[in-house]
């Protein structure tokens, strides 16, 4: 390595993109942290005294770190950042603020940093997803709505008319996640019991639905056919998929209490509208696998296209399992089983980390104008993390249905049905660290891009 | 007939806000008006004392809720694997829960739900069984809380087995009010 050769030619470079470079920086490293965290609460599994004698290494605190490290510091971090990159391109101009970009990014990471320490520390909201006190709940909001005023600042002032749909998808996920956020971490705070609760899912079901979803299906939708170089298969599809989405996804929080104590009338209704999410699922998929059709030759040598394949493919299987777990019969097998754990790592990690990893490898060269430091390891980063994902999902999958029918026998006791999910918890155990080693070198891969590398390539025209 | 909003960059966010708040206050805020049952609380819930109340915030410390469900559902197996004694545990109700915030209904059962627990086992079961499960249950998987029953001279765990046994007595399910302490 001529590491000071490297140095002097980063050092040459223009200011760039200093917002979304440095979210896409900050979000690999709480990636590679928080997913090692999931393999130590995955090792209490196998182990339940390993890493026990201190209370900030018990589950209690590991599984929130992990859980919330993942969805804010990397996927909602990785999601920021590639929205900094991508709105741009598609509106002809710059990002309005640099400046204020900045300001989020360090807001951001100072409520990430400290949200680390409270949730070791035990200090929680005890709500699921909104674990995080009070004062950090003000600094996420806070921080969204500098990321909106400064997105809907550079739509506003953009210099293409027509709206691509990753730009409704970016600009409906600012909004809806305005709303949502809000509702989860503020409103529950005024009611308590049912109605407390039925905030709290409508919240968790649509941090999912309508801030992950429309984010990671916004680059999907601009990934892909760059990717692909192909045109996107059916703009009408598109705008179907969008208005579906909008109006469907809502309706489904109360699918997670189903047979709960919760009204009848809601959890129908959450379930008639969690089948009819198949309709925006499949067009998305259609247009996504219409834009590669007769280009699949480059699905085999682009580990970019194979991570957006596999994410599309992912996401059709996770979106397809949803509504299906919430029909009664089914639900009353797989509801509170570790079927949803892989169910859920299914749509964070095999979907929308897959899309945003896509996102950055194909991003990160383009703004450091040179090519990515080694195809060869983005493709071994693609198998571990395909495989170790694809093991994790089918183990918990067959475990959870087992021990789900297992429950519905009074007769089995219940800690038989515990000592029935071991090979399942160590084949899990064991999938984490291949999907850990995946993200290791990904995370390599990236850094080597951003600091090596000498060979400038021309950049990519700044029009979409 | 969408056309137009892919252009006007208001009229897109506008009608993005629209369509979400329909189904966002159809699914929030008519509930919360129309049924009344979810903010009156049974008849006989009282309220929690405060060492039931430090209790309960050991429990959201540690994160029991994690593995813990607390609802009896509307399933046959659910009323009688949480029963006791050959007596079925009776469904959970909304009314149950109204004092209960932040609410502890949970997602997940990596452990047994804890709706009905109250008034299962006595206090000597619960110290052995928080300082190692595995002690009492031999291939459980709940981490050791050897801490909780040393701490502050075992008020620690006073608190918390106050708030355990008060799990599910809102309601009197036991016949002859046959409870452990």
């Amino acid at each position: 390595m001529t590491s000071e050769v490297k140095r002097a030619a980063v050092s040459e470079r223009g200011p760039g993109e200093p917002t979304a470079m440095g979210f896409i920086i900050s979000s690999i490293v709480f990636f590679v942290i928080t997913a090692l965290v999931g393999i130590l609460a995955a090792l209490k599994f196998v182990w339940p005294e390993y890493l026990g004698s201190m209370s900030f290494l018990t589950f209690g605190r590991m599984r929130p770190l992990h859980v919330n490290g993942i969805l804010f510091g990397w996927l909602l971090a990785a999601d920021m950042g590639l929205v900094y990159y991508v709105v741009p391109r598609l509106c002809g101009n710059r990002l309005w603020s640099e400046k204020l970009g900045l300001i989020t990014l360090g807001l951001f990471d100072a409520v990430v940093l400290a949200a680390v320490f409270t949730t070791l520390g035990g200090w929680t909201q005890g709500l699921e997803y909104a674990e995080l006190p009070l004062p950090l709940d003000l600094g996420v909001t806070v921080a969204w709505v500098l990321f909106g005023v400064n997105i809907f600042a550079t739509i506003a002032t953009r210099k293409h008319q027509q709206m691509y749909v990753s730009l409704w998808y970016i600009m409906g996920a600012i909004v809806w996640t305005a709303f949502v956020y809000i509702t989860g971490n503020f409103a529950t705070e005024l009611f308590s019991g049912v109605n407390q609760a039925n905030l709290n899912w409508f919240y968790v079901h649509n941090a999912v639905g309508l801030i992950f979803t429309p984010i990671g299906l916004a680059l999907a939708y601009y990934f892909i056919p760059k990717a692909a170089q192909a045109p996107l298969y059916s703009h009408r599809l598109s705008m179907a998929g969008f208005w579906t989405i909008a109006f469907i996804y809502v309706w489904t929080g109360a699918h997670h209490m189903l047979h709960g104590p919760i009204s009848q009338w809601l959890q129908t209704v959450a379930i008639l509208c969690s089948v009819m999410l198949i309709i925006p699922v499949w067009t998305v998929i259609t247009n996504f696998y219409g834009t590669v059709k007769g280009r699949w030759n480059r699905v085999n040598s682009d580990p970019i296209l194979k991570y957006l394949i596999a994410g599309t493919t992912f996401y059709l299987l996770t979106c397809f399992q949803g509504p299906m777990h919430s029909l009664r019969t089914v639900n009353a097998i797989v509801s509170k089983t570790d079927w949803i754990v892989g169910h859920a790592h299914m749509a964070v990690l095999g979907a929308f980390s897959f899309f945003a990893i896509a996102g950055m490898l194909f991003a990160v060269p383009l703004m450091v104008r040179r090519p990515l430091y080694s195809a060869k390891l983005a493709q071994q980063s693609f198998w571990l993390m395909f495989t170790g994902g694809l093991i994790y999902f089918v183990s918990l999958w067959i475990g959870g249905f087992i021990q789900g029918l297992q429950w519905n026998n009074p007769t089995i006791p219940f800690i038989d049905t515990v000592i029935a999910m071991r090979p399942y918890w160590i084949a899990r155990a064991f999938s984490g660290v291949i999907i850990f080693a995946g993200v290791v070198l990904f995370f390599y891969n990236i850094i080597q891009t951003i600091k090596g590398g000498v060979k400038p390539v021309a950049a990519e025209p700044r029009t979409a | 007939m969408f056309g137009k909003f892919d252009k006007n960059a208001l009229m897109l966010f506008t009608g993005a806000l629209t369509f979400f708040l329909i189904g966002g206050l159809m699914t929030t805020v008519l509930p919360w008006i129309t049924e009344k049952s979810w903010g009156n609380p049974v008849a006989g819930l009282k309220e929690y004392s405060d060492q039931e109340l430090r209790g309960r915030a050991i429990y959201i410390r540690e994160g029991c809720w994690y593995c813990h469900t607390q609802q009896v559902r509307t399933l046959e197996s659910d009323v009688k694997r949480y029963g006791w004694r050959g007596v079925d545990a009776p469904i959970s109700l909304p009314g149950e829960f109204t004092r209960d915030k932040p609410h502890l209904f949970g997602t997940r059962r990596i452990g047994p739900d804890l709706a009905r627990v109250g008034g299962k086992y006595d206090k000597s079961w619960h110290r052995t069984h928080f300082n190692n499960p595995r002690d009492l249950v031999p291939g459980s998987v709940m981490p050791p809380f050897p801490w909780i029953v040393t701490s502050n001279g075992g008020k620690d765990l006073d608190d918390l087995v106050a708030y355990v046994q008060s799990l599910g007595r809102g309601r009197d399910w036991r016949p002859n009010h046959d409870y452990e302490q």
